[in-house]
């Protein structure tokens, strides 16, 4: 009897280890079929260059090159703003600040992460939108600037808390080494936390690439989803995952458009799943040491 | 015979409870000093007081002066007296970076040379004052946490030495180590008593006893018995110290 429990939970627990690996490549399967019959009728480099986005026009053309123009757009902006902050918070909190502000911080950072995304969005809709069109004077806030920002927003938790994480793993013996021989404070941390820390901080960045790329109700609420490659960060941007969601529900199921979605789905997918890939070298490389 | 440090009055305390009792103590230029005596001696807080090591932890107070030739370390800007006073830790710890790399951290940070050439020089002096040369030449460019563990805190060692620091504490430096490890570290120690002073903590009463010229006890946070190394430890004046030498102790 007891044996037969054993079994029963061990084929349980199995199960549900490698549930998520099954949904994982049931949804890239379904991708790749949905997408690769778009692709037979469709190119893939016309898809990939092409400038046009009218799915329903009697002649449609499926151009998503302004959506990726539109998401690399967004997502760099976000990390040339995230990513300063973020590393230096971490430093911040790992390295100078004292214990009670330290607790504080992290908890407020790692609540910044339960923030819903509309919620976002909508507080960037009503704040930063109108503040960026008058500071700037240009005729509309939703551009690819404001969605960066709010986006920034979005990936500095993941970034703060896993570099933290790594910069306080960095054993204190490294920190009390280099200060015995005479190193300053931001010498330590600059020469030996940082180095140290490298690998995880990488990858804490890649993390929130990650996210940013993938992020939709925000850059869906204050991009202004203007399907036209934007001459500056100052225009509206449409990115790969508002043109999804906005448009998947006005599709007719099986038909052209809705295959040329899934394309988009897929071509993101690759992206994520890349960037994810990138930050788990780097992880296990971090544990390796 | 010159006092190179000069204790007067030394209290140290952790949250008010009190680690080091008003202790007064000289270490002369080029001996070998080594500090024996049972855990919650304070002989570590000792030696980390030297080079301020202590003063990041928060609960850490003192009492006291201390002079390093003259001069109040105390008073001393901190960077400049750990490039004065050198410490080696009980771990080895190389930093995570070449073997070469490990050596130069330090000149290069404090801004002491320039030139490649000259960081040549000062890698190769300090590796041989370190009796590490010999061992590694061939592959200074490789991860400092490749080499074995003796052999890092050799490397340590010479990383301290690149500074050309007056004196070096030893915080139980073989406690990690090999009998042949520690025969070597201990050599190298011998060797560097011509330049430089040298403090040494240590757990391994028989290693007091090989390589030091003066020995103090401590106990309880108080300096029992300071006396050159054989005739304390053929003849201690105080019973404490006995028990503690022969091992009859606690």
């Amino acid at each position: 009897m007891r044996k037969i429990i054993d079994t029963t939970i061990e084929t349980i627990i199995f199960i549900c280890g490698i549930l998520s690996i099954i949904f994982v490549v049931l949804i890239f399967g379904f991708l790749f079929k949905e997408g690769f019959a778009f692709f037979k009728s469709f190119g893939i480099i016309e898809f990939i260059t092409g400038r046009f986005w009218y799915p329903t026009s009697n002649t449609p053309s499926f151009g998503i090159f302004p959506f990726i123009i539109g998401s690399i757009l967004v997502t760099v902006g976000a990390c040339i703003i995230a990513v300063p902050i973020g590393v230096m918070t971490a430093l911040y909190i790992s390295e100078v600040a004292p214990k009670g502000i330290r607790d504080v911080l992290k908890s407020a950072v790692e609540l910044m992460t339960a923030i819903p995304s509309v919620v976002v969005g909508f507080v960037g809709m009503v704040t930063l939108v109108p503040f960026i069109r008058t500071l700037f004077n240009i005729p509309t806030g939703l551009t690819a600037f404001s969605g960066s920002i709010m986006l920034a927003f979005m990936a500095m938790p993941t970034i703060v808390t896993i570099s933290e994480d790594a910069m306080r793993s960095v054993p204190w013996q490294y920190k009390e080494g280099a200060l015995a021989l005479g190193a300053t404070k931001w010498q330590t941390i600059r020469r030996i936390v940082l180095k140290a820390a490298m690998p995880g901080v990488i990858a804490a960045i890649m993390l929130g690439v990650g996210r940013v790329i993938g992020e939709t109700m925000t850059v869906m609420m204050i991009t202004g989803n203007s399907a036209r490659i934007p001459l500056s960060i100052f225009e509206p941007v449409r990115t790969m995952t508002a043109v999804v969601a906005a448009e998947m529900g006005e599709t007719v199921r099986g038909g052209m458009h809705y295959k040329s979605l899934f394309a988009i789905a897929l071509v993101l997918f690759l992206i994520t799943f890349i960037i994810n890939f990138i930050a788990d070298l780097f992880l296990g490389k971090n544990k390796n040491k | 015979m010159v006092d190179k440090i000069k204790v007067e009055n030394l209290s140290c305390y952790y949250d008010k409870k009190c680690a080091l009792e008003s202790l007064n103590i000289s270490i002369v230029q080029n001996e070998i000093l080594s500090i024996i005596g049972p855990a919650n001696s304070g002989k570590t807080t000792f030696l980390r007081t030297l080079n301020r090591m202590n003063d990041f932890d928060k609960t850490y107070s003192r009492k006291g002066k201390v002079y390093l030739v003259g001069d109040n370390i105390f008073d001393m800007n901190m960077e400049n007296l750990r490039k004065r006073v050198g410490m080696l830790f009980a771990m080895p710890i190389p930093l995570p970076m070449s073997i070469y790399e490990n050596v130069v951290y330090a000149p290069k940070r404090l801004g002491l040379i320039s030139k490649k050439s000259e960081l040549e020089t000062i890698v190769e002096q300090a590796l041989k004052d370190a009796s590490l040369w010999d061992e590694v030449k061939d592959r200074l460019d490789s991860s400092a946490m490749k080499i074995s563990g003796g052999q890092q805190q050799r490397l340590c060692i010479a990383r301290i030495l690149a500074i050309n620091p007056e004196v070096i504490l030893f915080d139980e430096p073989c406690s990690g180590l090999d009998p042949i490890s520690t025969a070597k570290v201990e050599e190298s120690m011998i060797e560097l008593k011509r330049k430089y002073t040298i403090v040494l903590v240590t757990n391994n009463v028989k290693q007091a006893s090989r390589v030091s010229d003066r020995t103090a006890f401590f106990l309880m946070g108080k300096l029992v018995e300071i006396d050159k190394t054989d005739r304390l430890f053929v003849s201690p004046k105080e019973k404490q110290t006995e028990d503690y030498i022969t091992g009859r102790f606690g």
